[in-house]
């Protein structure tokens, strides 16, 4: 169908920018202008935020990854390090982590087939241990999970107390957390979560705590991208990203007990999509640095350069991935995993050519490393920091995005703040409006996606079914939790989990408590009903 | 409502919050003149439960796990109003695809058109015309 296809007439970037036929220096704004003869490693950054570029620091290898048992999630993790990424991700199960839920919750229970489906259940600290089994976490960076927000204390705690039984300084510990507002409260909203203020709570006290004892560690990162794949476009996905920094650096402030550079300065690891529009989503990445650059000088009167850096972890869009010749996802994986490293990320996670069937098959995270381990080592790409410094239409899109993601700052401020835009579904119509044009451009012709929309013939000889998983990881989840039932100290469980209840009431850092309810293998599912007892549930937007 | 209009019952099958998907088929639906009930993340016995109550003419399932959770959902639905049709989008590999096909249930993987679900949905809610058991 349709191989005649002609561009649309009047082409605009996929954020809606009107684009030129070609860009001259006439096209860059004036006030930006000015700043292109800025180099790499000089403020405010949108050139990068190193001298040097990739020749002293490669971007970070890291992949998403976990499925099944703990230990099969252990496995995976093992055979990516060996295949050649650099840090690795922890992904818990969707179905219990996420709504902090036991596997036998009478809401699990009824889809208890799906448990193990997205990542491996774990509802103790004895559970991490065995998806952690051998893997060098003194010295590789990890990511613990805790994507969600009411998630992350406990995926936090876990890991960390992992590593003190191993005898490991927390202090030296290398990794990062999530908690990510964007994934729970817009992109993925789940069945129970604990409501916004509560989240802001816990994320501000996940900060503090490594402030004190983890000086390594990212406490928590805002994952834009899970805005942009919900719908956001691209000047929004920045915009809002700021927004959400506002109001964890807001709420530091207020609170007091930490140093404003010290919390920026762990706020700053944060993540982005980049999609199939190449230049604009580099310019994207650029504009990102430049706008937190901005942000903590002039609100948060940060002057220290190390904390003005911003770091980027981009993860390729999922949802540009085709459940249709699933083969041509390598090629945009490859693309988006480009972009990436035009805009200067420090770390990348390339998504599985069979995103759309479902998690990575091993053969789908070996190519996704493979891509990125092509582009670092094949194509002279890491030798030059930012090469498309000086472009008139990068410098151009840089500079108009800027200013459009500001005006999206101003507009969800106007709304009373980033957590105001998701108790009231402000945010959530932004990008369904988006969603729905999205599918309409497709529909309408406008929109090409190659073996979908058009050019669908395939003579692939490959087939392609999604990773099947495992078919135990419920009923060892279910035998494990009556073993820690029956094996832990009771008496020091249920007292570590009243004085955690007695944190959460209070104004005190939850996370001393936490790590005492960890180390008494207190179980996912019992911090869950202190929270709900606690704070009750978050009172959805309607969504659709 | 309008008299007359389609009702359609759409939910979730797992307990995964990506409502991307569902939010884009329940626009073009609504679009298309049919009264849209979301259901959520609910289980098969509430499924069936909001089934009878809001007396649908079609149930679709947004798929984001195992296929046997899909199965007993479908088993449950049948068993309390077995003409009722169903239809499933979501992440479906072309293995679920063939099982619930298998069962009678459409499928609408990622990258099915909208024009394509939306003509399901008249097709599928045109002839209803057995009675239905009584719900046990």
């Amino acid at each position: 169908m349709a191989h005649d296809r002609q561009p649309p007439p009047n082409p605009t970037s996929q954020s809606g920018l009107p684009l030129r036929a070609a860009y001259g220096i006439e096209d860059v704004p004036a006030d930006h202008r000015a700043s292109i003869g800025i180099l790499p490693g000089e403020a405010p950054f949108h050139r990068g935020c190193f001298a040097q570029g990739y020749r002293t620091k490669p971007w970070r290898i890291f992949q998403l990854s976990g499925y099944g048992k703990p230990e099969d999630e252990n496995e995976r993790i093992k055979f990516l390090l060996k295949t050649g990424e650099t840090g690795f991700l922890m992904e818990h199960d969707r179905s219990t982590a996420d709504h902090l839920y036991n596997v036998d919750h009478p809401d699990v229970v009824a889809r208890r087939e799906d448990v193990g489906m997205t990542g491996a259940p774990m509802q103790s600290v004895r559970d991490t241990h065995l998806c952690l089994d051998g893997i060098p976490i003194e010295t590789t960076y990890g990511h613990a999970g805790g994507a969600v927000v009411q998630h992350g204390p406990f995926a936090l705690a876990a890991y960390w107390t992992v590593a003190r039984r191993r005898g490991l300084d927390l202090a030296s510990l290398p990794g990062t957390g999530q908690s990510d507002f964007f994934l729970t409260y817009l992109g993925c909203v789940t069945k129970q979560q604990v409501p916004t203020q509560a989240g802001l709570r816990l994320n501000a006290d996940i900060i503090e705590f490594c402030g004190e004892h983890l000086p390594k560690w990212v406490p928590v990162s805002i994952a834009a991208y899970n805005g942009g794949d919900t719908g956001l476009n691209a000047y929004e996905e920045l915009g809002a990203l700021v927004a959400n920094a506002i109001e964890y650096l807001d709420e530091i402030r207020r609170r007091g007990r930490m140093d404003i550079t010290a919390a920026a300065s762990r706020c700053g690891g944060v993540n982005f999509r980049t999609t199939m529009d190449i230049f604009e989503d580099a310019a994207k990445l650029r504009a990102a640095r430049k706008m937190w650059h901005r942000l903590l000088t002039e609100r948060y009167g940060v002057s220290d350069e190390r904390a003005l850096r911003l770091r980027i972890h981009v993860v390729t869009s999922g949802s540009k991935m085709t459940y249709q010749q699933p083969l041509n996802n390598i090629v945009r994986g490859t693309l988006m995993a480009l972009t990436a490293v035009l805009g200067g990320a420090q770390s990348l996670g390339v998504s599985g050519y069979d995103e759309a069937l479902s998690v990575p098959s091993e053969h789908a995270h070996q190519m996704s490393v493979r891509i990125q381990q092509i582009l670092q080592h094949e194509t002279n790409l890491a030798a030059v920091a930012d090469p498309l410094g000086g472009s008139y239409y990068v410098e151009s899109l840089t500079a108009e995005l800027e200013r459009r993601a500001w005006s999206f700052v101003d507009e969800v401020a106007a709304q009373g703040g980033f957590l105001a835009t998701l108790d009231s579904g402000w945010l959530h119509a932004r990008a369904r409006a988006n969603q729905i044009k999205e599918f309409a451009d497709e529909q309408s012709g406008r929109r090409v996606v190659v073996g979908v929309t058009d050019f669908t013939d395939d003579v692939s000889p490959f087939v392609v079914d999604g990773f099947p998983g495992v078919n135990d990881a419920y009923d060892v989840a279910l035998e494990r939790l009556r073993a820690v039932r029956r094996e832990r100290h009771e008496q020091g469980a249920r007292k570590a989990l009243v004085a955690l209840e007695a944190r959460c009431r209070g104004s005190a850092n939850i996370m001393p408590a936490m790590m005492d309810a960890l180390d008494q293998e207190v179980t996912l599912g019992e911090i869950g009903e202190v929270y709900r007892a606690v704070w009750g549930d978050w009172q959805t937007p309607e969504l659709v | 409502m309008t008299a007359g209009q389609r009702r359609i019952l759409l939910v979730k099958t797992a307990l995964d919050g990506h409502w991307r998907g569902l939010s884009v088929v329940a626009h073009a639906l609504r679009d298309a003149g049919f009264h849209v009930i979301m259901g959520g993340m609910i289980s098969g016995a509430e499924i069936v439960r909001a089934a009878v109550d809001e007396d649908v003419d079609l149930v679709g399932l947004n798929v984001g796990g195992h296929t046997l959770v899909v199965e007993r959902v479908i088993g449950e639905l049948r068993a309390a109003r077995p003409q009722l049709p169903i239809f499933a989008g979501g992440v479906l590999p072309p293995s679920a695809c063939r099982r619930l096909g298998e069962l009678g249930v459409e499928t609408y993987p990622p990258g099915s058109s909208l024009e394509a679900i939306v003509d399901a949905a008249r097709r599928l809610t045109q002839v209803h015309a057995e009675p239905d058991a009584a719900p046990p």
